[in-house]
C-alpha cells in the first residue's frame, strides 16, 4: 500500500523587543545566566505580569503579514505543567482565545506548482526559562538560567496542510522572509528565535483517514526539518507496514543520529484564565493603524516588481525577500538605471561582496548614489565589466567618486577606433596562425584575437568596438 | 496561646504626615512588605522574605499610616481556622486591619471582634504585592471599630497602579462622606440568605433589621432563587484557580525542599506533598480534579458566574443596599474540611464571586440581636460606606 504524509507545524518565533513580555527585564537570553531577572519574571510571590505594549504590536505586525486576521478580542490563561523551567507551575499563553486566526503562505512545491499553506490560528505566550544540565564532579546537575523565562513569543500553527518534507521546508523558508520583512524577528533556528515542532502522521494515500500524529521537537535548521519529517515518515511507514500501531507521542531530532527518538512527556493540563493579564480588545482603527505601519510583503513586491520594471520572475523574488535589498535596488534604479542592470550587478556582484565583507548593505560605503554612478559609467560604455568590477572594489576601500577612481587607474575605456586600430594589426601581426584559423572558417579564433587585443589594452579597451574592428579588417584580409 | 503578631514594628516616637496621620495598621504575612515575612500562612514559602512592597503597603505609608506588623493567617489567607484576624483590633494593639478576603474573611473576622468589616469593589484596590490564591476574587479586606476609619483607608488605598495592569479603567469612586436621608433609602433584604440561618438566628437577625426600620429606613424584601448557587460557583471557579495559581508555591526556590527525592521530579513532588496543610491540599485537590477530569463542570461555573454577576446587578438596582446576614451555617471556627468551611462563608462568597462591595456592620452592645451585612452593585463603595456610617450615627443617637 502506498502512504501519504500529512504533516502540521507549529513554530514559536521569539519576538525582538526590548523587553520580556510582562516585566522591564531586558530581552537579551544569551547574556551572563541570571542577570536579566526580576521579582515578575522570577514568579516571586505577590508579582503581577504588565503585558508589554511592543510585544503586542510586534506580534500583531507578524500576523497581518501573514494575512491573519487579528481578533478583536484575545486573553492569556494559565497554560499548567510542572518542570524546572518553569517554576511558577504554568505559563501564561492564549489557549482559548488566540490573538489571530486563519492566514496563510504561498508556496511551490516540488513540481513547481503553487500551493497555498493555511495557518490555523497565531498567539502569543512567554518563553520558560533554560535548563542546563551539567557534572559537577561525577555528580549531574541541573541548573536553571531565567534569563528567557517571560521572553516574548509568538507560535504559529499550521492547518495539517504538508505533504512533503519539502513543502515543510519551503513553507519555513517563505515564513522567515515574510517575518523578517514585517521586522518583529530574525527567524533564526540556528540560535534559536525560531522553533519548529512537525506533527507527522500516515496515510494510506487518497483518503481522508485521521491517523494518530507524533510530534517531533528539536530541529535546529530548516534543512533538519525535512530530514527529521523524512526519517518519521519512514519510520511510521515502517511500523504500520509491520503491523504495529503508531501511539501518539512526542520524539526528538537527533542531529548525530539522523534520528527521532522517543521523549519523556511532559505532565499538561488544560487552561484556566488568568485574571492578571487583562483581556486585549483591538479596535478596528488601531488593527488599521498597525496595517499601515506595515511593509510591503516579499510576495506583492515580486509581483510590483515584474509589472513595473519589467524584471524576470526569478530576478524579482531574488530582490523582493530582504527588505533591505529591495530597498537598495529601487534606490539605485531611481538614479535612472535600467532596472534589469541593477537588478544583475546588485545580486551578482554588490550583495556577494557585502556579505564576504561581514557588512549590512543599508550601513556599505557603496551607497545607492556612488552604485548608480558606476553602473551609470558602464552602461555609458565608458567603462567595461570587468573594470567596474575592480571599480567596485575599491570603492568599499576609498572615499572618492567612481569616476574619480576610474580616472585615477586608468579604467576609462577605450572606444576610440584610432587608438584601438594600432594595438590591433599588432595582434593580427603576432597571430597568425589565429588568423588563418579565423579564415578556415573556426568562429572561435575572433574571440582569442578579441582577448589579445584586450590584453594589450591593459583591460581597457571596449570589447564591442574591437569586435566590430576586427571582423572588419579580418573581412578585408580575406 | 498563639501571639496574634507574627512580626512586629516599633512604633516610632513621630508619626508621618498624610490623612491617615497617627492610624496603627496591622496587616497579614499574605501581603508584602520588603524586609517582612511573607509567608502567607504556608510551610511552601517558609522563610520568604518579600522584596517589594504590595502597593496597598506602599500608599497606607505614604498617607501617614504605621504599619504594626503581620498578624497570623490561615494557609494563603483560606478561611479563618488559623487566622487572628480582628484580634490585634480586640486587644487595641491597633486602629485597623487590612486582611486579605478570599470569600468572606474580613467580615466574618469583623463579625468574631464585634468590629466593621469591609471588602471593596473587585477592581478598585491594587493586588500587586498580594501573596493571592483566588486571583480572580481575592481583594484587601479592611477591618475597623469604625467605618470613618475604613473609609479613610480605602481613600488611600484605591485607584489605578502602573504595576497592577488588571485594574479596569474606571473612574474611581468620590469617598468624601455623603449625606444619606434614611426615609429616602430603601434597603432590600435577601430572602434567600435569611431563610438559610439556623430558625434562632433568624429570630436576632429580623431584630436586627427592626434597627433600621426605626432608623427610619424603607425595607422590603427581595428574591434571588439562584443564592444557593454562589457558593458552589465560587468552589468549583475558587477551587481551580487555586489549584491552577499554587503551582507557583513549589517549596523549592523557597520553603522547605523535601529530602530524600531520587530526582528532580522527585524533589518538587515530594517538597509541594509536604509544603501544604490539610485543608488546602485538600481544596488544591478539588480545583485539580475539576481542572484535569471535570472541565466541563469548570466551564460551566464559570458561565453560571455570569449570570449570577448580572442578576446581582439587576437586583442591587432596584434598591439603594442589599441587607443580608453575615454568619452562615457553621459558625464554628474550628472547621477543618472544605465542606464546613464553605459553609461557614454560606452568605459571604456571594462578594467575591460578583466582585461587588460588602459591609459587615456589628449588632449594638446592648445584645438579642446580630450584626449583617450590607452590599451595593460594583463600584458602590463610597455610597455603602456612607450607608454604614449613617446607620452607626443613628445607632448612637445621631441623625
Amino acid at each position: 500500500m502506498e502512504f501519504e504524509a500529512v504533516i502540521g507545524l507549529e513554530i514559536h518565533v521569539e519576538l525582538n523587543c526590548a523587553t520580556k513580555m510582562f516585566c522591564d527585564c531586558p530581552n537579551r537570553p544569551g547574556d551572563e545566566p541570571n542577570v536579566n531577572t526580576c521579582p515578575t519574571c522570577l514568579w516571586f510571590p505577590g508579582a503581577m505580569p504588565r503585558f508589554s505594549q511592543e510585544a503586542l504590536e510586534k506580534a500583531c505586525l507578524l500576523c497581518l503579514g501573514l494575512s491573519a486576521e487579528l481578533q478583536p478580542r484575545s486573553a492569556f490563561d494559565q497554560k499548567v505543567y510542572y518542570y524546572p523551567d518553569l517554576p511558577k507551575g504554568y505559563q501564561l499563553s492564549q489557549a482559548h482565545l488566540p490573538l489571530s486566526r486563519g492566514g496563510a503562505i504561498d508556496i511551490a512545491d516540488e513540481d513547481a506548482n503553487p500551493k497555498r499553506m493555511r495557518i490555523h490560528h497565531i498567539h502569543m505566550e512567554e518563553d520558560v526559562a533554560r535548563l542546563v544540565h551539567e557534572m559537577e564532579g561525577r555528580q549531574p546537575i541541573s541548573l536553571v538560567d531565567f534569563n528567557r523565562a517571560g521572553v516574548p513569543l509568538v507560535e504559529i500553527v499550521t492547518e495539517p496542510d504538508f505533504r512533503t518534507p519539502y513543502e515543510a521546508m519551503e513553507f519555513l523558508k517563505a515564513l522567515r522572509t515574510q517575518v523578517r520583512s514585517v521586522g518583529s524577528s530574525e527567524c533564526s533556528m540556528e540560535s534559536g528565535t525560531m522553533r519548529v515542532d512537525a506533527n507527522i502522521s500516515i496515510r494510506p494515500r487518497g483518503t481522508a483517514q485521521m491517523s494518530t500524529k507524533v510530534e517531533v521537537k528539536n530541529m535546529n535548521s530548516v534543512r533538519h526539518v525535512g530530514d527529521a519529517i523524512t526519517y518519521e515518515i519512514n519510520r511510521q511507514t515502517a511500523a504500520v507496514e509491520a503491523g504495529e500501531a503508531v501511539v501518539l507521542h512526542t520524539r526528538l531530532w537527533d542531529p548525530d543520529k539522523k534520528a527521532t527518538l522517543p521523549m519523556r512527556a511532559k505532565f499538561e493540563g488544560p487552561c484556566v484564565p488568568d485574571p492578571a493579564v487583562p483581556v486585549i480588545e483591538l479596535s478596528h482603527e488601531w488593527i488599521e493603524e498597525m496595517r499601515a505601519r506595515l511593509p510591503e510583503m516579499p510576495g506583492v513586491r515580486a509581483e510590483r516588481f515584474v509589472t513595473q520594471y519589467g524584471l524576470t520572475g526569478e530576478e524579482a523574488k531574488s530582490l523582493s525577500s530582504d527588505p533591505a535589498i529591495a530597498g537598495y535596488f529601487e534606490a539605485v534604479i531611481g538614479q535612472g538605471i535600467a532596472p534589469r542592470t541593477g537588478a544583475h550587478w546588485l545580486t551578482t556582484a554588490l550583495v556577494p561582496a557585502v556579505r564576504e565583507r561581514r557588512q549590512e548593505l543599508s550601513s556599505s560605503p557603496v551607497t545607492p548614489a556612488r552604485f548608480a554612478a558606476l553602473l551609470r559609467m558602464l552602461s555609458h560604455d565608458e567603462i567595461n565589466a570587468n573594470a567596474a568590477r575592480e571599480v567596485l572594489m575599491q570603492l568599499f576601500e576609498s572615499d572618492e567618486a567612481p569616476e574619480a577612481i576610474v580616472s585615477a587607474c586608468g579604467f576609462r575605456q577605450v572606444s576610440d577606433a584610432a587608438a584601438l586600430d594600432s594595438l590591433i594589426d599588432e595582434v593580427l601581426g603576432a597571430q597568425p596562425a589565429a588568423v588563418a584559423d579565423f579564415r578556415d572558417g573556426q568562429g572561435k579564433a575572433l574571440g582569442f584575437l578579441i582577448g589579445q587585443v584586450m590584453q594589450a589594452s591593459g583591460g581597457r579597451a571596449n570589447p564591442k568596438v574591437i569586435r566590430e574592428l576586427l571582423s572588419r579588417k579580418l573581412g578585408a584580409i580575406s | 496561646m498563639e501571639s496574634v503578631f507574627i512580626y512586629r514594628q516599633l512604633e516610632p516616637a513621630a508619626p508621618k504626615e498624610g490623612h491617615l496621620q497617627g492610624l496603627r495598621i496591622a496587616i497579614q504575612p499574605t501581603i508584602s512588605v520588603a524586609g517582612w515575612p511573607t509567608d502567607a500562612g504556608s510551610n511552601a514559602l517558609v522563610n520568604f522574605t518579600a522584596l517589594e512592597d504590595a502597593t496597598v503597603v506602599q500608599r497606607l505609608r505614604q498617607a501617614g499610616a504605621f504599619l504594626s506588623g503581620s498578624t497570623r493567617v490561615s494557609e494563603f489567607g483560606f478561611g479563618l481556622r488559623d487566622s487572628k484576624a480582628g484580634e490585634a483590633l480586640r486587644q487595641q494593639t491597633v486602629d485597623a486591619e487590612v486582611v486579605i478576603d478570599l470569600m468572606g474573611e474580613s467580615r466574618l473576622a469583623a463579625s468574631r471582634v464585634a468590629a466593621c468589616g469591609f471588602k471593596p469593589s473587585y477592581g478598585l484596590v491594587s493586588r500587586f504585592g498580594l501573596v493571592g490564591l483566588i486571583p480572580s476574587m481575592e481583594s484587601c479586606g479592611l477591618l475597623s471599630g469604625s467605618v470613618k476609619n475604613i473609609r479613610s483607608i480605602l481613600k488611600a488605598i484605591a485607584g489605578p497602579d502602573g504595576l497592577d495592569f488588571s485594574l479596569p479603567d474606571e473612574e474611581v469612586p468620590d469617598f468624601l462622606s455623603q449625606e444619606v436621608d434614611p426615609r429616602q433609602t430603601a434597603i432590600g433584604v435577601l430572602a434567600e440568605a435569611r431563610d438559610a440561618l439556623p430558625a434562632e438566628q433568624q429570630q436576632a437577625f429580623r431584630a436586627s433589621l427592626d434597627e433600621l426600620k426605626e432608623a427610619g429606613f424603607s425595607l422590603r424584601e427581595v428574591s434571588m432563587p439562584d443564592f444557593p448557587l454562589f457558593s458552589t460557583v465560587h468552589r468549583i471557579v475558587g477551587s481551580v484557580e487555586a489549584s491552577s495559581c499554587a503551582g507557583r508555591y513549589d517549596s523549592v526556590r523557597y520553603g522547605r525542599r523535601a529530602p530524600g527525592a531520587r530526582n528532580w521530579n522527585d524533589m518538587y513532588l515530594l517538597s509541594r506533598a509536604a509544603a501544604f496543610g490539610p485543608l488546602l491540599k485538600s481544596y488544591l485537590f478539588q480545583g485539580a480534579f475539576f481542572q484535569f477530569e471535570r472541565y466541563d463542570a469548570y466551564e460551566n461555573a464559570c458561565r453560571i458566574r455570569g449570570r449570577l454577576v448580572a442578576e446581582m446587578k439587576r437586583l442591587t438596582s432596584q434598591v439603594d443596599c442589599l441587607v443580608l446576614p453575615a454568619v452562615g451555617c457553621a459558625p464554628s471556627a474550628t472547621t477543618v474540611s472544605l465542606a464546613d468551611t464553605y459553609a461557614q462563608f454560606y452568605v459571604t462568597a456571594f462578594a467575591n464571586v460578583t466582585g461587588q462591595p460588602a459591609l459587615y456592620l456589628p449588632p449594638p452592645s446592648d445584645g438579642g440581636r446580630v450584626g449583617f451585612q450590607m452590599a451595593g452593585p460594583r463600584l458602590s463603595d463610597a455610597r455603602l460606606l456612607a450607608l454604614g456610617e449613617c446607620v452607626l450615627r443613628v445607632r448612637q443617637g445621631g441623625r
